[in-house]
């Protein structure tokens, strides 16, 4: 694939907000991405160039975590005041809902993939908002520490949590029922559902990911990660057995390929080049791309998750975050001391294809 | 347990110490004090601190047991996660101060900066301060909590001295040096002490020295009969370093939840430099320190402070370790 098509990225957009980048999220359509700071600045930026919106001015009070829903309608916004924030967007975007929960860092919000619906982590629990109606729907409990990580199963059926001694996954027909418990004797730092829902990865904080199969209790535990587990991104598309799941610890990544044999579990494959804390990763949308963003300065494009085929630079303190627009053809960036960088995929040459 | 503290890291201190005992005060004082320090505070109990600050942030004691429950794998998950967020701030701050709950147990807070990856390679754990109400500490003599408190400190603040007498006083000092004879005692009225006292302490850093109230070696008198107290070491000679190791490793194992805090100053046989170290359970460091000086006697100090800790058993094993 990788030889038909060359890929490469330009910079189309950079700048500069007020302190450590936190958080990002792309519109549905990938033509604007919001950004968000540790100042507290809330601002939406377009990929053509149009002039930035800003949501939010810099208060001082940290925005750690932004959401934006699937029907491009809601964006969602948390950090260290506690206030969950909701912008309706459009030409003009209206700030509809603020709902303050004193005394917690909101640093985890997630978005059902079909409903207007927000999961957010208060705390030991975990609360569902439905926007549209502006009500809560439920509250449950994560219980054995506060909630490290939250994401919806990719049909919408379950919710999942992460924390201390594992994760619970709660089945959202009945919110009431005991939710499942993936059980770990460690701290479940970040967890992903691969994008067909077959799997539930978890990085953990003693140095181990562990990988359930849907409807097998007996997950496949993966070790020798230099520190904690705390990135993990599953390939939307893959070629092998099953998606591919990427890992970070330290400045190391790791891509596991499933077996054909259950028994035989996932061959890791290192990638090695950066050389400080690795801060983010994601697959490129419908490739097996994998971008990787390190707090040494650059973002590495591992073609097909194996050889790096460009090197992104421009945030000289290191970087924090990184977002693929939902159709893969452009990238976001941000940096810890405040730059934001967006590249975009070069248009083919017109010719043999 | 490697705590060197680097360029660019932030020091942290801890404060302990019993529900109305003065740490809210010692607080207010540490944020409105003019120090020259940009002051984070993570708060465990609400409402109490009198000042509207951006970077006083409450946290829910959350105990992370890993490893099976050992002891020294206890972590606090709340302080990790939310220093996490605090660290994407810190040119907002140059000195962490986090207040405990009265009844918290200071071992896994202490812990956390030593065992987490994060919390290691971006901050330093300056000093325990814990704040001891002169009047009512009598009432809370018995509590597990108390009796640590007090030993994991490395500044102790006897607070409201001018509701007991001096009397009263005396007695009391005394029956916390021989509970924890590292640490500094100071007496205060309305927590006012010297921020220099209590913040910029250094006192895990392995360079700085052992400080060993000379008179409670001479002491024997241990008239309290607390379970938790200090040992202290001293002997000349020098140490042979692989029978030092293998009992040390021994005693952790066997005696570490017992153990609160050790730190020693050794000479090895064979070495021209001192050798530092310390512990906190069963989480162990030491490094070679400067050269001895050519007058200066070669000996060695060890100091333990813990819980049912058997001196003459110690002192037996220690001396075993001699060459």
């Amino acid at each position: 694939m990788s030889g038909l098509r060359k890929f490469s990225l330009k910079q189309a957009r950079r700048g500069q907000l007020r302190d450590y980048g936190t958080a990002l999220a792309w519109t549905p359509d990938g033509a604007q991405v919001a950004m968000a700071s540790a100042a507290g600045e809330i601002v939406l930026i377009s990929l053509d160039g149009a002039p930035q919106q800003v949501l939010q001015e810099a208060d001082g009070q940290s925005i750690d975590v932004l959401a934006m829903s699937p029907d491009g309608q809601f964006l969602a916004a948390g950090g260290q005041a506690g206030t969950l924030l909701i912008w309706r967007l459009g030409e003009s975007p209206e700030l509809i809902s603020r709902l303050d929960n004193p005394r917690t860092w909101l640093d985890h919000l997630a978005w059902h993939p079909q409903r207007n619906e927000l999961a957010m982590g208060l705390g030991s629990y975990v609360q569902i908002w439905d926007a549209d109606a502006a009500e809560v729907v439920t509250t449950v409990m994560f219980e054995s520490s506060s909630v490290l990580d939250l994401a919806w199963h990719p049909e919408g059926t379950q919710l999942a949590a992460g924390g201390h001694q594992g994760i619970k996954v709660w089945n959202c027909q009945d919110w009431d029922e005991d939710p499942q418990i993936y059980e770990l004797p460690t701290v479940s730092v970040c967890l992903a559902w691969s994008a067909n829902g077959e799997y539930l990865a978890s990085g953990n904080m003693d140095r181990t990911l562990v990988v359930w199969a849907m409807g097998n209790p007996y997950p496949w535990q993966m070790q020798g990660f230099p520190g904690k587990v705390r990135d993990l991104a599953w390939s939307e598309f893959w070629l092998g057995e099953a998606p591919l799941l990427a890992s970070s610890s330290r400045e190391g990544i790791v891509i596991w390929h499933k077996h054909q044999n259950d028994d035989q579990g996932w061959n890791p494959q290192v990638l090695e080049l950066h050389n400080a804390r690795v801060s983010a990763i994601a697959f490129q949308p419908q490739t097996q791309l994998l971008a990787s963003a390190s707090e040494d300065g650059s973002i590495c494009l591992w073609a097909d998750a194996i050889e790096v085929v460009q090197l992104l630079d421009g945030a000289e303190a290191g970087f924090s975050a990184l977002a693929w627009n939902p159709s893969g053809t452009a990238l976001a960036a941000l940096g810890q001391a405040g730059d934001w960088l967006l590249w975009q995929q070069r248009r083919p040459k017109t010719g043999f294809f | 347990m490697v705590n060197t503290p680097m360029l660019n890291t932030v020091p942290v201190t801890v404060l302990t110490g019993y529900l109305g005992a003065g740490k809210t005060t010692l607080l207010n004082r540490i944020l409105t004090y003019e120090h020259g320090k940009k002051v984070a505070v993570i708060v465990n109990e609400f409402g109490e601190v009198g000042i509207d600050n951006q970077l006083i942030i409450d946290a829910d004691e959350e105990i992370f047991e890993m490893n099976n429950g050992c002891i020294c794998c206890t972590v606090r998950g709340d302080l990790i996660r939310i220093i996490g967020n605090l660290m994407r701030r810190r040119d907002k701050f140059d000195h962490l101060v986090i207040e405990t709950t009265g009844l918290a147990d200071p071992a896994p807070v202490i812990q956390t900066f030593f065992v987490d990856e994060d919390m290691r390679e971006q901050l330093n754990l300056d000093a325990v301060v814990t704040v001891v109400d002169a009047k009512h500490i009598h009432d809370h003599w018995d509590a597990d909590e108390a009796q640590e408190q007090i030993a994991f400190a490395d500044v102790i603040l006897l607070n409201k001295t001018d509701l007991v007498s001096e009397a009263e006083l005396q007695d009391l000092e005394t029956r916390i040096r021989s509970m924890n004879i590292m640490a500094k005692v100071y007496r205060t009225q309305d927590a006012a002490i010297e921020m220099n006292d209590i913040l910029g302490v250094k006192a895990f850093d392995l360079n700085r020295a052992l400080e060993v109230d000379p008179q409670f070696l001479d002491e024997d008198a241990h008239e309290h009969d607390e379970t938790v107290g200090s040992i202290a070491l001293v002997e000349a000679g020098a140490v042979d370093a692989e029978k030092l190791n293998a009992w040390l490793s021994e005693l952790l194992q066997t005696q570490g939840p017992n153990i609160f805090r050790m730190k020693g100053i050794l000479n090895l046989e064979g070495e021209d430099d001192r050798f530092v170290f310390q512990g906190v359970h069963m989480l162990f460091d030491g490094s070679p320190d400067r050269p001895w000086k050519p007058q200066e006697p070669r000996k060695n100090e060890l100091v333990f402070i813990g819980r049912d800790l058997d001196e003459t058993q110690l002192k037996e094993d220690f001396r075993a370790c001699l060459v």
